[in-house]
Order: C-alpha cells, then sequence, then structure tokens
C-alpha cells in the first residue's frame, strides 16, 4: 500500500513516463466541487472518483481495481504483447488521474475510460505505424482467411484474434481503428464517434474507405493466391 | 460467401477470446506518487504561453520579412548582394 497522498494540485500535469513517448496530458484536478462522478457509473465510483480527487490513494486503487479488466480487454485490440499491453493500461490509468478534473460524470465513468483507452490505443498504433513495426500478413495467413469456410467457424477464438489483428495491421491506424470498433467492439456510428471523437459523418466515411481498402487488400491475395 | 461476412465470422470467434489478467493498481499508483507524472508549475506555465505566443508572431513576421526582401528593389538588395560577394 502506498502511503503518500496523491497529488491533489490544481493547475496542469506533465506526464514524463520513463522510456514512453507519452508527452503530455493535461488536467484541472482543481475543482473539488460537487460535480462529477454522479450519473450512470458503477457503484461506489461517484465516491471513489471524489475521494481521488481529494487525494486519497485507496480510492484510485479501488477505481483501478473496478475497471482494470474492461480497459484491459479494450488494449487487448490494440497490442496482443503481454508487455505492451500492460503498459498502455497503464498509460490509461494515469492519464484518467491526470483528466479526473474533466470528468462530469455525465457518461459512465466506464465510458469515459474506454474513450481514453482508445485514445491511448491509437497513439500506439500511429507510432508503431511510423516506425513500420510489423509483418506482412504470411501466406498461410491469407490462406486460412479466404481459404475453407468451415473453418473460419471452427477457429479458436485466440487463433481467430490473431488472424483478425494481423489482417487489420496492414492496414493505417485511422481505417484500423474504425474498423477494430466495428468488427472486434461491435460499436456503431455514435459509440465509435464517442469512442474517437470524430464527428458521425467522418466516422462514416472513414468506414467506407477502410472497408474499401481492406476488400482491396483481401481480393488481390486471395489474386495472388490462385495465381 | 462474400469477404465482409468472413471478417464478420472471424470478429465473432475473436470476441469470445478472453483477455490476459492484468493487475496495474500499483503501478499506476506508483507513477503518481512518484512526482513522474508532475504537475506543472505556474512559472513553467507562463513560459510555455510566452513561448507559444513569441513563435505566433515569430513566424509570420519571417514570412513577411522574406517577401518583402525579395520583392523590395531599393539599396537592401544590392547591400547584401555586395557582402555576399565578398565573403
Amino acid at each position: 500500500m502506498i502511503d503518500a497522498g496523491l497529488p491533489t494540485r490544481s493547475l496542469t500535469y506533465r506526464l514524463a513516463l520513463a522510456g514512453g513517448s507519452l508527452a503530455r496530458a493535461t488536467a484541472r484536478v482543481a475543482s473539488f466541487g460537487n460535480r462529477g462522478g454522479r450519473a450512470g457509473s458503477t457503484p461506489g465510483d461517484a465516491d471513489d472518483i471524489e475521494q481521488t480527487r481529494q487525494g486519497d490513494p485507496d480510492a484510485y486503487q479501488r477505481l483501478i481495481e473496478r475497471h482494470q479488466e474492461h480497459v484491459g480487454r479494450i488494449l487487448w485490440r490494440f497490442s496482443r504483447d503481454r508487455g505492451v499491453h500492460e503498459e498502455l493500461v497503464q498509460d490509461v490509468f494515469v492519464e484518467a488521474y491526470l483528466s479526473l478534473g474533466t470528468y462530469r460524470g455525465k457518461a459512465p465513468f466506464e465510458h469515459w475510460l474506454a474513450r481514453i483507452a482508445t485514445r491511448v490505443g491509437y497513439r500506439y498504433w500511429k507510432e508503431k505505424a511510423r516506425q513500420r513495426r510489423f509483418e506482412p500478413f504470411s501466406v498461410e495467413e491469407w490462406d486460412q482467411v479466404s481459404g475453407d469456410e468451415d473453418l473460419l467457424d471452427t477457429l479458436e477464438p485466440d487463433r481467430a484474434a490473431v488472424l483478425l489483428h494481423r489482417l487489420l495491421e496492414q492496414l493505417p491506424p485511422r481505417d484500423r481503428l474504425v474498423l477494430t470498433l466495428r468488427y472486434l467492439e461491435e460499436c456503431d456510428v455514435a459509440e465509435t464517434a464517442r469512442r474517437t471523437g470524430w464527428s458521425k459523418t467522418m466516422v462514416k466515411v472513414q468506414a467506407l474507405r477502410a472497408r474499401k481498402k481492406l476488400r482491396k487488400q483481401i481480393e488481390q491475395s486471395q489474386t495472388e493466391l490462385l495465381s | 460467401m462474400n469477404w465482409e461476412k468472413r471478417i464478420e465470422i472471424l470478429a465473432a470467434r475473436a470476441r469470445a477470446e478472453q483477455p490476459p489478467h492484468v493487475d496495474v493498481s500499483q503501478s499506476v499508483l506508483s507513477i503518481l506518487t512518484s512526482g513522474q507524472a508532475a504537475p506543472i508549475t505556474v512559472a513553467e506555465r507562463l513560459w510555455m504561453w510566452l513561448a507559444a505566443g513569441s513563435a505566433a508572431v515569430a513566424v509570420p513576421a519571417a514570412a513577411v520579412a522574406v517577401a518583402l526582401y525579395n520583392g523590395s528593389t531599393g539599396p537592401l538588395p544590392e547591400i547584401v548582394d555586395s557582402i555576399a560577394w565578398v565573403m
């Protein structure tokens, strides 16, 4: 247990996570009024949020323990590397703490965390795309995706997840995000817009482009495999 | 079966996957209490605003200066050219 209280000073906070490129997150933890965390959150969230704002580390620990599974599930779509995954989950809760002052309690805390998790995951993808740290889809993988239809239905969940992850990895991060939210998180346009911070029109356009690119990629690979 | 149906089947199978368990509560609290996530002081904020303001003024000013210099027909370009020739 950590004895020291959490920083509750007002103004903006700086993130300097060792080795991470997560540069800055702003927060106003100032107004500890009676405004946050009441509507629709998991029971106990509102009180814990209030106590966290007053610098109680135990309250924030309870919030983390309550929501880390949900955040972990979201971020497992973004990185399947266990080390990276844990780091991303950690980043989400650090960022959430630093932004806790901006949480108005209009949406459930879980949804607010989901938005932060999506942002953190997307940022990770963009970083990875800049470094071009991914391998092309192998012939065997294409074979599994475009081969026997019955086989797809009998795939082990983790194998299916790996295949889909690898397939979407071939797309630029924006396309990948919109398709991941659509296929894996089953988000509709409104939910995708909330999670990404894009407008609904933007989500629709992006989804259309992403689907076109994915279709083109699959068709190309099928042609290559047949020839 | 069309390609999208395939993706949907794959996604449905993938959704059944159990993600690994993570426990980050202690590490998050360590980061927050160790000061790695440190607050920006008022002085730092003032410097940030000052730097942003200076950059916002300096960039257009430089652009205008370059445009004026290129467009000028007075003695300034001649002086600069002669200095460049000497050097």
